[in-house]
């Protein structure tokens, strides 16, 4: 189960305006505490964070808002992105490389999710596997990519540390995007 | 006894140490007469410097200052139309004839001189800017569309400086112009400053001891500018004026930081600013400034 929140209608609420631009530490951190309300009081494990309402995402609200909820959520919720122009993918990007963190982010027109952030070169190619091919466990990554299945295994672990598959017994999923 | 400070006659960064040696100990003990009568031009960052002066010296409670306008009818329309005059007149006692100030159309004025007090504030900036920055930085600047939003970025990064460090409000002003003499190109101008506690007060608690003897209004510039550290222990802090000189690199563009006694900037190969100065004449708070070039048709 997927609970999408949309960012634009958070902003709104936080600034009592209608402003588009999610701006300022304040502005962040009041719409990342109504993030975190509306989590609390529900039952599905991930969050779709809807962005395509919002026109400019600065660096403090990147922070404040994407960077924080992955620090504060990470052992409860998985967390995807949408709706992001190539812009909110530049400062959100910068942020998650700057705390080591990654999410993933469903660009504009597609359905598979990549990766923003700090992520390895073998965590970036085995979240594309198994987003491309579906569940896997350790010993079918390693095959595909031609690697050790050790490799595999530090990769997918890499993934699951940050909450970017999700292991159900022997097998890592996609996140859900819809 | 009056203090009278003239405002240099093309008042921009270049001249402001000047002006801010008028000043000599900060606050002056005397009454301040500001003279702006033989002024002929003032960039953003001159404008807003005289209201940071004006501000100072309200919250240091001296005596309302006294400001004579510029003579120039062009120049006083000018500084009209920017907004100037509105909140000039709440800080200092105006001498001369202001003219009304009306827009009318699209204008070089991007941003008039807007106080920022809060977050709120920065929203509202932001906001504003956002249509007229799309025609002056594209059409005019030949930047990339996605330039409009980065540039909103850096300037509500550089407005909430005031809110989160200096402890008082200040304004930012923002402005397209030709720079003839330096670059022969139209720019725009981002103008930030504030008469709050600069950034050596600010930083001092957290840095300080780990440069020792070397801490000053200089090394504090440094340690923000070039180290980006910030007073706050959040490890997410400090990334504002680092996107900002990255942008600033990919555009050949030009950012100063004046505090206290010391200016540190990144200087584009155009210009030909010294990267530090310090042992300036003391000003309150901080001013900070931005300048987007036109880009040249090759890096178009």
């Amino acid at each position: 189960m997927i609970q999408t929140i949309r960012i634009g209608l958070l902003l709104r609420e936080a600034v009592a305006a209608p402003y588009r631009n999610l701006v300022t530490r304040p502005t962040g951190a009041a719409v990342r505490t109504r993030i975190e309300a509306t989590l609390a009081d529900s039952n599905c494990l991930t969050a779709l964070l809807d962005f395509s309402d919002i026109e400019l995402v600065d660096l403090s609200c990147a922070d404040e808002v994407v960077a924080k909820l992955l620090l504060t959520v990470q052992t409860a919720y998985f967390v995807v992105l949408q709706g992001l122009r190539e812009d909110h993918h530049e400062a959100i990007e910068h942020v998650l490389t700057h705390h080591r963190l990654a999410v993933a982010a469903v660009p504009p027109g597609c359905r598979a999710p990549r990766l923003l952030g700090w992520a390895g070169t073998d965590a970036r190619e085995a979240f594309t596997c198994i987003t491309e091919q579906g569940p896997l466990d350790v010993t079918a990554l390693a095959r595909g990519l031609g690697w050790p299945v050790s490799r595999g295994r530090e990769a997918l672990g890499d993934l699951a540390l940050h909450r970017l598959v999700r292991p159900i017994g022997e097998l890592y999923y996609p996140l859900q995007t819809a | 006894m009056t203090r009278v400070i003239e405002v240099p006659t093309h008042f921009d960064d270049r001249s402001f140490d000047a002006f801010a040696a008028g000043f000599g100990d900060w606050p002056p003990p005397e009454k301040v007469l500001v003279d702006a009568r033989a002024t002929q031009w003032a960039s953003p960052y001159g404008l807003i410097g005289i209201l940071t002066a004006g501000q100072a010296l309200a919250e240091a409670k001296r005596e309302k200052p006294l400001l004579t306008v510029p003579t120039n009818d062009e120049v006083k329309r000018y500084w009209a139309r920017a907004g100037f005059f509105h909140h000039a007149s709440e800080l200092f006692e105006l001498h001369g004839k202001v003219p009304r100030s009306g827009a009318t159309g699209p204008s070089d004025v991007l941003l008039d001189v807007t106080p920022v007090r809060a977050s709120e504030d920065v929203h509202g900036v932001v906001h504003k800017i956002s249509e007229g920055a799309s025609r002056i930085l594209h059409g005019e600047l030949g930047l990339e569309m996605k330039a409009t939003l980065r540039f909103s970025m850096a300037l509500s990064e550089a407005c909430q400086n005031i809110v989160e460090h200096a402890g008082t409000s200040g304004w930012v002003a923002v402005q397209a112009y030709t720079f003839r003499r330096r670059l022969g190109r139209r720019v725009v101008v981002i103008a930030v400053s504030d008469a709050g506690v600069g950034f050596r007060r600010s930083l001092e608690s957290a840095h300080a001891k780990r440069f020792g003897e070397r801490w000053g209004d200089g090394a504090a510039l440094e340690a923000a500018l070039i180290q980006n550290v910030s007073r706050f222990r959040d490890p997410g802090r400090g990334q504002g004026l680092a996107f900002i000189k990255r942008f600033l690199d990919q555009w050949e563009g030009k950012i100063s930081i004046r505090s206290g006694t010391a200016r540190l900037s990144i200087v584009p190969a155009w210009d030909e600013d010294v990267p530090m100065s310090d042992h300036l004449p003391l000003f309150p708070g901080a001013q900070v400034q931005i300048i987007i070039p036109a880009q040249e048709a090759k890096t178009r």
